[in-house]
């Protein structure tokens, strides 16, 4: 069994990495095509532009969590602010109606500002203190935006977000919007793939693998720290601007604790410190719920007749959200119990393809939940 | 004779009540060896720990080439030119062995994130010099790190290599004083024999060498020089053979009766 297994991964493990990359790129550019011609429900396309508003965050958290190994539970603040930085500059609320180019930049930077704002005091914390301070953090975030009702609207959110308009292309489909995001995810994976490959990523790994070790190897944490929230943060913002776009509609219940909470969970899920993983994590997370749902509402039904496990039905089309929530921690327990490194694992995607035993990889499993330093710290 | 390197001026630090270093002076050489040794808890790491920025002294003074360092971030101290091993290995564990050792060159790399987010040509011709050194460095122990195993991880070394690794590191810093705090602590006498050749290899190619050690056949072999610490004061300092005899230092280690006994 095991060996099969194995044999199996050994053949996976020879197809070069670019086969996989044009092979997911093919697929997503496909994907919207399907639609339009009539092949594909309308909802599967909206779950996919979804599904890329979380590859955006989850590469972005990313940096944050698996790079440089900082557990942060309010990722989902810089989200909001990209998202409300387009609402309030791009809608009737305030009667402003901006360029798609100024706003992009704004949130993005608005969002770093902010990353480097809450970054300054809490960075210096660890596990988890850091935790809970950008935990609080973010929801003090949501409840600004929930309360500060002259700008925002309060609880009843912005509607009626202008759509953007990229050099006379007014992006307002679906399949439009899903392209929009592609485009931004390939560029965010490429930048972010490139400094993983560099001095600096390199700096974010070695903090996280021991920051004792890694100051007395001349890299500074705060500073170096400072860099991939601030990056990160930034990516959140561009992700938000998107998503508020694609909404037209944003209220302050869009970015509850529990968005970053699903964020962690696919950064996990994939594999902390993989871009692919990040990107397999998400896409697995965000879409296995709603094909459950799709089964048992629709597909086993239709096969095996209407009165198939009814109740089941009922209860997945009146409080999906709540099972979704339910299939999540299913995936993540069992996950941690039978793949704790996740299901794409850095060092599996770096192996060198040719000269190097998919078996070695075996003891690399990387230390998932060692946030806690304490201890070790002390002894030099 | 050579010129001073590091300066080490009554430094001393206090834990709670525990003078871990009390007073503590002396100074090493450019291309010397120079042993620091002493029962457990004598204060050997924390004088570690004082040189490379992890404690500050409570007051005395350190000084790098004529400069203070004393009360200077670990990475500044770093940079300027002091690398060091430590008594439990510290290694970048799921990190591969050359990216490792390229950590290790961190400060002395200049690309700036743009450079690295776009991989300029600058950037490239840094980085191609950065692994260029960092595979000459890994070379530096024969038949340790084959080119085939440089993207393996760190942990999939055995123990002895990954102490080298370690060494390997500190070496990526160009450093003009290096820290090993016990290089071959849990080495078998083979390996321990080796490690030794490699540290007086490194003292011949001009590194200058300060190592906390515990095996008397390294101090033997290998020291140039040995200064014994007991409580957290200098006992004794000297040639190698002279300070093993030093009466102080016999009874630091075995107490004052065995010490009687012994002679
Ligand atoms: N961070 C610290 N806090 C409190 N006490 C400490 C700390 N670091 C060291 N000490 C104490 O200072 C004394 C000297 O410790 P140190 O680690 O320098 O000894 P050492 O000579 O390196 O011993 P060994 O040979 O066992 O490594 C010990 O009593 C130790 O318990
Ligand atoms: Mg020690």
């Amino acid at each position: 069994m095991a060996g099969t297994f194995r044999r199996v991964a050994d053949v996976f493990g020879r197809i070069p990495r670019w086969v996989y990359i044009v092979a997911a790129l093919v697929l997503a550019i496909v994907f919207p095509m399907l639609e339009q011609a009539g092949l594909m429900q309308t909802l599967w396309l909206r779950l996919g532009t979804r599904t890329l508003v979380y590859v955006l965050l989850a590469v972005g958290l990313n940096l944050v969590l698996g790079e440089t190994g900082l557990l942060h539970l309010g990722y989902v603040a810089f989200f909001a602010v990209g998202a409300y930085s387009t609402a309030i500059l791009s809608s009737p609320r305030l009667g402003i109606h901006w360029n798609f180019w100024v706003i992009i930049v704004i949130a993005t930077v608005l969002a770093m500002l902010f990353g480097f704002v809450i970054g300054m005091p809490t960075l210096r914390l660890r596990g988890d203190y850091l935790a809970i301070v950008t935990l609080a953090f973010g929801e003090i975030t949501r409840m600004t935006f929930n309360n500060w009702e002259s700008v925002t609207n309060g609880p009843g959110g912005i509607p009626g977000i202008f759509p953007p308009n990229l050099f006379g292309w007014v992006v307002d489909k679906p399949a439009e919007f899903f392209y929009l995001l592609l485009a931004s995810v390939v560029l965010v994976v490429w930048l972010l793939n490139n400094l993983k490959k560099s001095r600096v990523g390199r700096a974010w790994n070695a903090l996280r693998e021991d920051e004792i070790a890694s100051h007395h190897s001349g890299v500074r944490p705060t500073q170096v720290k400072m860099l991939a929230v601030v990056l990160s943060s930034g990516i959140a913002g561009l992700a938000g601007a998107i998503f508020a776009y694609y909404q037209q509609f944003i209220n302050p219940t869009y970015f509850l604790f529990m968005q970053s909470t699903i964020v962690v969970c696919m950064v996990v899920l994939g594999g902390m410190g993989s871009i692919p993983g990040a990107i397999v994590g998400a896409v697995v997370l965000d879409a296995t719920p709603e094909i459950i749902r799709q089964a048992f509402t629709q597909w086993l039904p239709d096969a095996l007749g209407s009165d198939f496990l009814p109740g089941v039905q009922t209860a997945l089309q009146t409080d999906f959200d709540r099972y979704r929530m339910l299939i999540f921690g299913l995936v993540i327990v069992l996950m941690v119990i039978f793949r704790p490194e996740g299901l794409l694992p850095d060092q599996l995607w770096r192996r060198e393809v040719h000269d190097e035993d998919p078996r070695d990889q075996e003891h690399t499993r990387q230390h998932l939940f060692d946030f806690e330093e304490g201890e070790k710290d002390l002894e030099v | 004779m050579a010129e001073v390197v590091l300066d080490v001026r009554s430094i001393t630090k206090t834990f709670g009540g525990l003078k871990a270093v009390n007073d503590l002076s002396f100074v090493v050489r450019e291309g010397e060896i120079v042993s620091l040794i002493g029962p457990n808890g004598s204060g050997k790491t924390t004088t570690f720990n004082l040189i490379t920025g992890l404690y500050e002294p409570d007051s005395g003074d350190v000084l790098l080439k004529d400069e203070s360092i004393a009360g200077l971030k670990p990475g500044q101290i770093y940079e300027r030119g002091i690398s060091r091993t430590f008594q439990m290995l510290r290694l970048f564990s799921n990190m591969s062995i050359l990216d490792n050792v390229l950590v290790g060159m961190h400060g002395r790399t200049r690309a700036n994130v743009i450079d690295c987010m776009l991989h300029t040509p600058r950037m490239r011709r840094e980085e191609a010099e950065s692994v260029a050194r960092a595979k000459e460095i890994l070379g530096l122990f024969p038949g340790r790190f084959p080119a085939s195993r440089h993207s393996q991880p760190a942990l999939s070394l055995s123990y002895a290599n990954r102490r080298r690794l370690e060494i390997a590191r500190a070496l990526a810093g160009e450093p003009a004083l290096l820290l090993l705090d016990e290089p071959v602590a849990g080495m078998n006498p083979a390996e321990s024999l080796e490690v030794m050749r490699q540290i007086r290899d490194l003292r011949d190619m001009g590194y200058t060498i300060l190592m906390i050690e515990h095996d008397m056949n390294v101090i033997m072999g290998a020291s140039d020089r040995v200064i014994a610490m007991d409580h957290g004061e200098k006992i004794a300092e000297g040639a190698p053979q002279e300070v093993a005899n030093d009466p102080a230092v016999v009874e630091a280690y075995l107490g004052k009766r065995g010490a009687d006994t012994a002679s």
